[in-house]
């Protein structure tokens, strides 16, 4: 075994270490990325590659395995290991501070994503060609994010918060799609009313309660709130009264049990007939369908206003590629093979169809029936992106103001007091940036 | 005993342990201390902040919440683990059926994967115990107690359904030292039960009570795995413990260098802990 | 009373009832294990109408499980091997010049090192650790025995006191080495304790998650706690085989408890209590 021999070298080498390491430990904090390849595999003649690849969806897991495969049968030389940790920001920020970051990065264009495009994470795409496949718009709006001019990541999926509702649990109740906020509450009590659960919520993950959260916040933020903020010239109390609250009657509006059901509870549930409506984005429809193959189900735009012309559907990057700047050019190579894999349109077609996403990748059709009535929000542009992807790095991740907001519902406190902790986080993160 | 030159081999078995264990250990806790004293988030460069992180931990309620939360799990289970396996140790020490099969059955909770035992519980609590409890009409617990104010209580109850094993059997060491002449002696004084187990048993076994005080509350202070596989701090922060803030805001919310300095405090106060638990030691005379 | 002619029937009633809430949940998990996901969504503590032993071979697939029961075995018995050789050494050597300052100051810095909790050291050992390429297998052993030291030299230590010193004078003025004498008697005497510690350090190292979870980064290197870790988003709603999972994650050291109870029962305590 290569590990046997190692563990004698390291047991030769440590008395020469503990000598001469005093002086070079101290070295480590201005390197971003030392580059190094401490990975097996090194030794063999064939230039076998492996590639460590991390994407943060467990609904599609099956189907990345599934690419990877036909991938490899295509590259027998590159073997494509897929991750997917439940905490995949944290465990990339430990692969960061380790120096072994993946070399394929599948996520959200979150403020983990952000923070490390801007502090050289990730390899510059500059120049490729693989740009000129996807939309420009979703390239833009990566950039945006990150505050240059650079493009860190191709777009490979976008999604959208609709409310997700049960077709035969309508019917039963006979209710009809809501497009008015004050329409949705009248259909939730009739729903109630007569014994049915409203909303199921699954929100003892708390990343579950950013989903409605984004809906609503976006909706109701003024123009260029995010640059007001930081300016202290507005704050989230004076601008966000309305969700707090409407927050708080989704909430009330659901099942019993929502802050004890995780998930994948309450997709099972869900999908199980448990609930007529579910304040989930588009990703969970695949999920939905495998717990129950039967559920007929429909989407219509979160109504997060009374005026349906004004309506907004948020809508983000849900999975953008992106490559690690290891400075390990074999490697880089073969990502870049990986993802232009990726970007053939039929392959981006099956996955944003199994996945319940829209695709930016040209060529790529949308061919979900349930994702229709979403379809003309897209193409008129009627979007917005999430507006989470604009809070502080601290405050987004390791789920700080998730986690603040299910504390806030779960205790029923109101929506004053859940928008001051709102403030004070903000203030708190803003000031580690 | 004759005193001898000091030889050679002694000082080859020492140093090398010394300095991986310096090298390994002490470093590393030393360099914590210093990022403490920085800005810096991980990567990217950083400054010197002199006392900034400490200033602002003591104004953190995220932080001093997961101190309050810590400290109530770890009394708690403690007490609880302790008085548990006090009991069943008493119970498996009188005259049972199959008494090595008991035994047995009672320590297997400890071999096992804290984890996945959570894992196993997490399940048992979002889908057995609300089914359980709506259909015995007890609507308090309909709900999964992990969704609830009472979320805490569900981790207690992890940790002791592993905790008391370990106890068990240190108890069950304690109780089979004492001779059989002990209480035959009481007995003739015509001593009931109760005063049969404070006055003798209890005096007796008492430098495993304090052995088992210590080791669980230093294993219970730094709960972590139950916490990831159980509640993951929620709802909302409140079953953050302080080993679990450290690990998800130091490596995930870009606050390496804040969360040092709070390492740095659950330092202090352990060790002010253990002081304490010394002291309590010397007073009571055991060897340790 | 305590009445050593008759069984208790008090203690025995407890002890059913306590035996019951330690097999529930093991019996819930064997019960969701072996159901498909239909029949789990009628009923979770039934008896399955028909048993899918297939959730196994299809969880050990998910879970790349022998991959990671061949890394916690590697992880475990290097740990263990390695811990017992060079701890107990250290114990000698500590427990013989006791009487010298160097020696006392040693035991009490390693002692004092126990109260140290692990999240301050974590941080910044996870980026010394990939600094110097050890960021893995060979890493975390290393970490497993010298992290072992601090409690390890206390158990030793308390041994060896109670071990007289005749057999090793007589040896010394038969002109053999403190080596040899180590080797040669001191070790083997030391049977009951390194017993205790390789015990506790295989424990340690089978099932421990933070250490591992900080330190792997490579998904090849993984045990099998991390790896349940880190698939949990894997099983979806498929719960049955995430059980199934579960269960193969624990089976080896059940099994391993099962044929040795009463060295594991007696090597914990002999730790404890000296």
């Amino acid at each position: 075994m290569k590990q046997e021999t190692k563990l004698l070298a390291v047991g030769v080498t440590i008395a020469g270490m503990v000598v001469g390491c005093g002086a070079n430990t101290n070295t480590n904090s201005t390197t971003p990325n030392s580059g190094n390849s401490t990975n097996t595999g090194s030794a063999q003649t064939v230039p076998q590659v492996q590639l460590n690849f991390l994407q943060n969806k467990p609904e599609v897991v099956t189907q990345w395995n599934k690419i990877i495969q036909e991938f490899h049968k295509k590259n027998p030389n590159i073997t494509v290991k897929q991750v997917n940790p439940p905490n995949t920001d944290t465990e990339l920020q430990a692969d960061v501070a380790k120096g072994q970051v993946p070399d394929i990065i599948a996520m959200g264009a979150d403020a983990t994503f952000i923070q490390m495009a801007n502090n050289g994470i990730f390899k510059s795409l500059a120049g490729r060609p693989e740009l000129a496949k996807v939309s420009p718009s979703y390239t833009k709006m990566l950039e945006a994010e990150v505050g240059k001019s650079t493009p860190f990541a191709l777009p490979y999926t976008a999604n959208a918060v609709p409310i997700i509702y049960n077709q035969t649990l309508f019917k039963k109740y006979h209710v009809a799609v809501p497009t008015t906020w004050n329409q949705l509450i009248a259909v939730a009590k009739k729903i109630k009313a007569a014994g049915g659960t409203p909303f199921y919520n699954g929100w003892k993950d708390s990343w579950t309660i950013a989903v409605p959260w984004n809906a609503l916040a976006t909706n109701e933020e003024p123009a260029n709130f995010f640059t007001q903020l930081k300016a202290n010239k507005t704050s989230f109390t004076k601008a966000l009264p309305t969700a707090a609250a409407r927050m708080k009657q989704l909430s009330s509006l659901g099942n019993s049990n929502e802050f004890g059901t995780d998930y994948n509870d309450a997709n099972s549930g869900f999908a199980n007939g448990k609930g007529a409506m579910y304040l989930q984005g588009t990703w969970v429809l695949p999920v939905l369908r495998q717990a129950n193959p039967n559920v007929k189900l429909g989407t219509f735009v979160f109504p997060a206003t009374n005026q349906p012309s004004k309506t907004k559907m948020v809508s983000g990057i849900d999975s953008l590629l992106a490559l690690a700047n290891s400075g390990n050019s074999t490697k880089e190579q073969a990502a870049m093979k990986f993802v232009d894999f990726l970007l053939q349109p039929a392959v981006a077609t099956e996955y944003a169809n199994v996945a319940g996403m829209f695709s930016p990748v040209k060529g790529a059709k949308m061919q979900d029936a349930a994702l229709r009535p979403l379809q003309s929000y897209i193409t008129a542009g009627r979007v917005v992106d999430f507006a989470d992807h604009y809070y502080p790095p601290a405050m987004a991740a390791g789920d700080q103001y998730e986690s603040l907001l299910q504390g806030a519902l779960s205790k029923n406190q109101s929506a004053k007091s859940i928008l001051q902790q709102m403030d004070t986080l903000y203030k708190q993160s803003a000031a580690h940036e | 005993m004759f005193r001898m030159r000091l030889s050679w081999a002694y000082i080859w078995m020492t140093i090398p342990a010394l300095g991986l264990f310096m090298y390994f250990h002490t470093w590393p806790t030393l360099h914590g201390l210093m990022y403490s004293f920085t800005n810096w988030n991980g990567f990217g460069p950083f400054q010197w902040i002199g006392f900034s992180n400490y200033a602002a931990l003591f104004k953190d309620p995220q932080v001093i919440h997961s101190y309050l939360f810590t400290f109530q799990f770890a009394v708690v289970t403690v007490i609880l683990v302790n008085v548990l396996s006090l009991i069943i140790a008493l119970a498996l020490n009188s005259k049972i059926v199959l008494p090595k099969t008991f035994k047995a059955l009672y320590f297997m909770p400890y071999v096992l994967s804290t984890l996945v035992v959570s894992y196993i519980f997490n399940y048992l609590f979002s889908n057995v115990e609300p089914s359980v409890a709506s259909a015995l009409h007890l609507t308090n617990l309909a709900q999964n107690i992990l969704g609830t104010n009472w979320a805490w209580v569900g981790i207690v109850i992890v940790a002791c359904w592993q905790g008391v094993a370990f106890n068990t059997i240190l108890y069950l060491a304690g109780l089979q030292t004492i001779p059989e002449e002990v209480y035959e002696a009481s007995m003739i004084d015509g001593a009931s039960p109760w005063t049969n187990f404070w006055k003798v048993t209890f005096p007796l076994i008492a430098p495993f009570f304090t052995i088992n005080m210590v080791l669980a509350a230093k294993n219970y202070l730094q709960v972590f795995d139950q916490i990831v596989a159980l509640t993951n701090g929620g709802p909302g922060t409140a079953t953050q413990s302080v080993a679990f803030v450290i690990y998800t805001n130091g490596f995930g919310g870009g606050e390496l260098a804040y969360q040092s300095a709070n390492a740095a405090v659950f330092l202090i106060i352990l060790i002010l802990i253990a002081l304490l638990q010394v002291r309590v030691l010397q007073g009571r005379e055991v060897q340790l | 009373m305590r009445n050593r002619n008759h069984r208790n029937p008090l203690a025995i009633g407890f002890l059913v009832l306590g035996a019951f809430f330690i097999l529930f949940p093991m019996y819930m998990a064997i019960m969701v294990s072996l159901k498909n996901p239909q029949e789990l969504g009628q009923s979770i503590l039934g008896w399955p109408r028909r048993i899918f032993w297939s959730n196994f071979p299809q969880a050990m697939a998910a879970t790349h499980y022998t991959h990671a029961f061949e890394n916690s075995l590697f992880i475990t018995a290097f740990a263990v091997i390695l811990t017992i050789l060079t701890n107990s050494m250290v114990a000698y050597a500590i427990a013989r010049n006791m009487h010298r300052r160097f020696f006392k100051y040693l035991y009490y810095y390693f002692f004092a090192a126990m109260f140290v909790p692990f999240p301050i050291i974590m941080l910044p050992l996870v980026r010394q650790m990939s600094h110097i390429g050890l960021a893995d297998r060979v890493g975390l052993i290393i970490l497993y025995v010298v992290y072992g030291i601090s409690f390890n030299v206390f158990v030793y230590v308390g041994y060896l006191r109670s071990v007289p010193m005749e057999l090793e004078e007589a040896a010394l003025v038969d002109g053999a080495g403190r080596w040899r004498i180590f080797w040669g008697i001191i070790f083997p005497l030391m049977g009951p304790m390194n017993a205790t510690v390789g015990i506790l350090a295989a424990l340690w190292a089978w099932n421990d998650f933070l250490l591992p979870l900080v330190m792997l980064g490579n998904p090849n290197q993984f045990t099998l706690p991390l790896m349940q870790y880190a698939l949990q988003g894997q099983y979806s709603t498929n719960y049955s085989e995430a059980f199934a999972s579960y269960l193969m994650a624990l089976l080896p050291m059940i099994i391993v408890y099962v044929v040795a109870q009463k060295w594991i029962i007696n090597g914990v305590t002999q730790g404890s209590i000296k």
